[in-house]
């Protein structure tokens, strides 16, 4: 199978690599780059599990094809635990007990952060919202809220 | 597996769509990268339209408001064009699956998709929307109203790409409601729009009750009063026109419950000047 070069930014670095044509951001940040942070739910858009920041945005990487990233600025939760420490968010979830399995932490973080540059002080109805595309199968969202709340509140 | 092609320019972008097998159109890709995931389409190439000049961008133009076929429907409702000049897409965006997929989902594919449940059909048919399609042999414009013709069918031709859809600003009023089962998550059971326009003239569309989206375009000027009083008639009318089947998602018989309370909440709050709750 020939794979095609590709040119990209992921949390501040550069990196050169190849990958299939049919390969989605998700396969290219998991498989070829080694950043298994971001998770596959369902491959197809409905859980969020994939979150990303891409240029700046919130996607689901599941449905973004890997060559549409060429020259792509991409966020994943690697990069938020910076200077040995976890960042705002990673902390709020750990103080409110944000997850149990943890599974759909990764996209939860990510959606939030895109949120909270967008909107650093989101009203609770803000986050709901914003977090609708992302799907938790064992928390209960109230303590998932409560955390990017608990962010926005501080940052005032 | 495809091929993926990201033409710079309309030109290469023909001649890719001309080249044997079959080429898909790819925008934002929701769609695609599902269907192809899942096996149901194994096109030769897919070709990547997003990047071409002549797709992007959303304006007033002419007193139009002219949307970019690359304009993801994250786009329409973060511009003051679209709030300004035709704020029931807006509505109707902000209920197309979640903040995630709308930063990738385009207005423009989300309608070339064809699907009898797009939930940007119903708003574009009763704003009056009109695509732009262009081929080697030139441009065509396609009234929305003409442009669906069975589930996933459009009259485009093989060789066709839609760059823009306009509409005419109008200061009317609309209202999009859509019932579905899972807010974020799900396809409409039924989507019905209804715009009442600046001259009088009421126009009504329903989503997923039959092969194609539809409109309802024969109530003529009707003055807030008088639409109050025809409310049972465009009610009826609208439930008459509906052809729904049975799925997954909802019972026939629900779907036409849903397009009649879903017509006479929309009539109501246009001749009153009220909200409805989505
Ligand atoms: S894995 Fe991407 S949305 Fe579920
Ligand atoms: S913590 Fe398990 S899915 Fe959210």
């Amino acid at each position: 199978m020939t794979k095609k070069p590709i040119h990209l930014t992921v949390n501040g670095q550069e990196y050169d690599t190849f990958v299939s044509e049919n390969a989605t951001l998700l396969i290219l940040l998991r498989e070829e780059l080694g950043l298994t942070g971001t998770k596959e739910g369902c491959g197809a858009g409905e859980c969020g599990a994939c979150t990303v920041i891409f240029n700046g945005k919130p996607v689901n990487s599941c449905m973004v094809l890997a060559l549409e990233c060429e020259g792509a600025r991409i966020r994943t939760i690697e990069g938020e635990y910076a200077n040995g420490e976890l960042s705002d968010l990673q902390k709020a979830f750990l103080e409110h007990n944000a997850f149990q399995c943890g599974f759909c932490t990764p996209g939860m973080i990510m959606s939030a952060r895109a949120l909270l540059e967008a909107n650093p002080h989101p009203s609770r109805k803000e986050i709901k919202d914003a977090m609708e595309g992302n799907l938790c199968r064992c928390t209960g969202y109230e303590s998932i809220v409560c955390a990017i709340e608990s962010v926005g509140v501080s940052k005032s | 597996m495809p091929a993926y092609l990201q033409p710079k320019t309309l030109d290469e972008a023909f001649e890719y769509l001309a080249r044997e097998g079959e080429t898909r159109i790819f925008a934002g890709g929701t769609d695609l990268i599902v269907l192809m995931r899942d096996g149901v389409i194994r096109p030769h190439a897919l070709v990547d339209v997003k990047a071409l000049p002549e797709l992007q961008g959303i304006e007033i133009d002419n007193n139009k408001l002219v949307i970019g076929a690359a304009a993801t429907c994250g786009d329409l409702i973060a511009s003051s064009c679209v709030s300004d000049s035709c704020l029931l897409l807006k509505q109707a965006a902000l209920t197309l699956a979640n903040s995630l997929l709308r930063n990738r989902a385009t207005l423009v594919g989300n309608l070339c998709n064809a699907s009898p449940g797009a939930d940007m059909a119903p708003a574009a048919l009763v704003l009056q929307g009109v695509l732009t399609a262009v081929s080697p042999e030139g441009a065509r414009e396609i009234a929305l109203k003409d442009f669906f013709v069975g589930v996933k069918k459009h009259v485009l031709k093989a060789n066709e790409i839609v760059t823009k859809i306009s509409f005419p600003v109008n200061k009317g009023r609309g209202i999009y409601l859509k019932k579905r089962r899972i807010r974020g998550h799900d396809l409409a059971q039924v989507g019905v729009a209804g715009f009442h326009d600046e001259d009088g003239i009421f126009r009504l569309a329903l989503g997923a009750v039959a092969i194609t989206p539809l409109l309802l375009d024969d109530f003529g000027c009707l003055s807030a009063s008088d639409l109050a009083l025809e409310k049972a008639d465009i009610a009826k009318e609208a439930v008459e026109a509906a052809k729904p089947i049975s799925d997954v998602r909802a019972s026939s018989d629900y779907r036409l419950a849903m397009v009649k309370l879903f017509t006479e909440r929309i009539v109501d709050a246009l001749a009153m000047g009220r909200e409805v709750e989505q």
